[in-house]
């Protein structure tokens, strides 16, 4: 117990099973502090399920997940991995965000609010400070004067980019994105990528499951390609998208670009 | 041109101007035929009810507010109220149960709702005003020790006692599948989003999934205080003096049944005029609440000026 907290993400031999269906067979993956990793791969290879067993929105059968320098969700003896009661498991988790392909902002608080859902329901904060930062962060992500209002309100867009902030407000040392702009009209792309940009800039270790080959290029460090629940290459981000080794991420880069 | 228009617009009808001729309603002879006998067998009803003398108004009158029937009202508001209060917390708690990953739990919970949803609430009010039969005493202590108290379930379970424990636990059952349902409209999204924060199932109760399954909650929890107000008369024969019951015993002394039947009538449909307005209001509140077209259409206006900014 030497690691400290960073941002890294460290998978051996992972395997998860939806009943008989094995959707991830043996995942090896290692993403180090401040990466943008970007996950593609054809629909129904388990690029999804991967990302949510980052934190713990799916369990995983077998194998080694270390996030931020622990074992995720799973406190490892001599014989076992036991899982973690739920509190100690929800601490993990505030140290991972995660923005969803359809937002999930809560209809039932304004934007300000679901920023400060984090601060203020979880880590219990000052209300007044998690105000102030709600703020800013709206502020960051273009959207200072939308606060009081209702995600109904808001086009995806926005939604999405308060979805962000909301995943900011807990100070996280990674964000999990999964298909972040895929919900959205084409000219509101654009907007969410920008902030996610600025935002890879900063520092941020970010895993972007994405169809957005562009983005991938451009911000992406390392790229990862996943088929039928395999990683089958990964590397740098213009050398897999320039010159990919593989022939399924040849064939698989040959119809998406 | 636009003077003819002024002109035409004040004269009568043969050059009244086209635009302004209002458009009338086809009427059928069906209609017509509804209205009349409509009409009739309202007169009917209206003038039997009034010249009949078996109904006694001037009776109905005299027990409206009689101190007996006011008091009856009051033990069914109150029988109402506590009921449905306690029904609510405990649905709550099976719909929690329901809900539950842990089988045996849910399955219990389950086994309850059929249980109680599937015979009958009479026959359930009866069964508990009788429950020492099957158990005559209620040991509380510390099991296997002789530290505790024997209490004798007949003097517990008094007419009042059994009335709201058979209502409370009857309501539970329906009301738990009510708040399942609500609880199921909440999307998978949601739940999922509040956990990605780290949310503690209870806050995540609190502050995420009830808020949003109370638009389809409400209405319906409405719904069941009205059934509820009107299924109490049931307890009446376990002879608790609410509303009927208070109406029976005076006319078991008098024979004058029919006014103070009317009279309890009386008295259980103002209640329901009365509690269907708030019902109505938070039903019309709710609604708004949860269909987006408004919303979307107030939201094209907002965006707007932002989005042509970026
Ligand atoms: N909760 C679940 N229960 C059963 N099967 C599931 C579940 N979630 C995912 N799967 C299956 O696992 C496989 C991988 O799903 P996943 O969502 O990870 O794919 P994906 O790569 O994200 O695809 P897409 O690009 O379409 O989002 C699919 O075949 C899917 O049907
Ligand atoms: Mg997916």
């Amino acid at each position: 117990m030497t690691t400290t907290p960073d941002g890294t993400i460290h998978v051996r031999n992972l395997r998860k099973s939806f009943g008989p269906k094995t959707v991830l067979k043996d995942i090896n993956l290692d993403i180090a502090s401040g990466e943008v990793a970007c996950i593609i791969g054809p629909s129904g290879s388990g690029k999804s399920t991967l990302l949510r067993c980052l934190n713990g929105l799916e369990t995983v059968d077998s194998g080694v997940l270390k996030v931020n320098g622990e074992d995720f969700g799973y406190q490892e003896t001599e014989h076992a991995y036991h899982a973690l009661s739920r509190k100690r498991l929800a601490e993990q988790r505030t140290r991972v965000g995660m923005v969803f392909q359809q937002f999930n902002l809560f209809p039932n608080m304004t934007a300000a609010e679901n920023v400060m859902a984090g601060p203020v329901l979880v880590k219990r904060g000052d209300r007044k400070a998690a105000a102030k930062r709600a703020q800013e962060l709206l502020t960051d992500v273009g959207l200072g004067q939308f606060g009081h209002h209702y995600p109904a309100q808001l086009s995806g867009g926005q939604q999405q980019r308060v979805a962000i902030a909301r995943a900011l407000a807990m100070n996280p040392e990674i964000i999990l994105f999964d298909e972040p702009t895929s919900a959205l009209d084409p000219e509101k792309v654009g907007e969410v990528l920008a902030v996610m940009k600025s935002l890879a800039s900063k520092g941020m270790t970010m895993v972007v499951v994405t169809h957005e080959m562009g983005f991938a290029r451009e911000v992406g460090d390392t790229v990862v390609f996943m088929d039928e629940g395999y990683i089958v290459e990964r590397g740098d981000a213009r050398e897999v998208l320039g010159n990919p080794q593989e022939p399924r991420t040849q064939s698989f880069l040959e119809k998406v670009l | 041109m636009i003077t003819a228009i002024y002109k035409g617009s004040k004269e009568s009808a043969g050059s009244m101007n086209a635009a302004l001729k209002p458009r009338l309603r086809l009427r059928t002879p069906s209609e017509y035929a509804g209205w009349v006998l409509s009409i009739f067998v309202a007169i009917g009803i209206l003038s039997s009810v009034l010249t009949n003398p078996n109904f006694r108004w001037e009776i109905v009158g005299k027990y409206f507010f009689a101190e007996s029937i006011l008091r009856g009202l009051m033990l069914t508001i109150f029988l109402t109220v506590a009921s449905m209060a306690l029904g609510t917390l405990l649905g709550l708690a099976l719909a929690v149960m329901r809900s539950s990953h842990v089988k045996p739990v849910s399955i219990a919970a389950s086994l309850y709702i059929t249980l109680f949803r599937g015979t009958p609430v009479l026959v359930q009010l009866i069964f508990w005003f009788n429950i020492a039969a099957l158990y005559p005493n209620l040991m509380i202590g510390i099991p296997f020790t002789d530290i505790g108290m024997a209490i004798d379930v007949n003097t517990l379970m008094g007419p009042i006692t059994a009335a709201l424990v058979g209502l409370t636990l009857n309501e539970a059952a329906y009301m738990a599948e009510i708040i399942r349902g609500g609880f199921s409209a909440v999307g998978k999204g949601q739940i999922e989003a509040a956990d990605s924060l780290g949310m503690s199932a209870g806050t995540r109760m609190r502050k995420v999934i009830i808020p949003q399954a109370m638009p389809s909650i409400i209405p319906a929890t409405g719904n069941q205080v009205i059934g509820m107000f009107k299924g109490t008369s049931l307890v009446s024969v376990l002879g608790v003096a609410e509303l009927l019951q208070s109406a029976q015993l005076i006319y078991a002394r008098t024979f004058e049944t029919i006014p103070l039947l009317i009279v309890a009538s009386l008295w259980y449909l103002v209640m329901t005029l009365l509690l269907s307005y708030p019902q109505s209001k938070l039903e019309q509140k709710y609604n708004r609440a949860s269909s987006n077209l408004p919303r979307k259409a107030k939201a094209v206006q907002l965006t707007d000026p932002e989005g042509a900014a970026r």
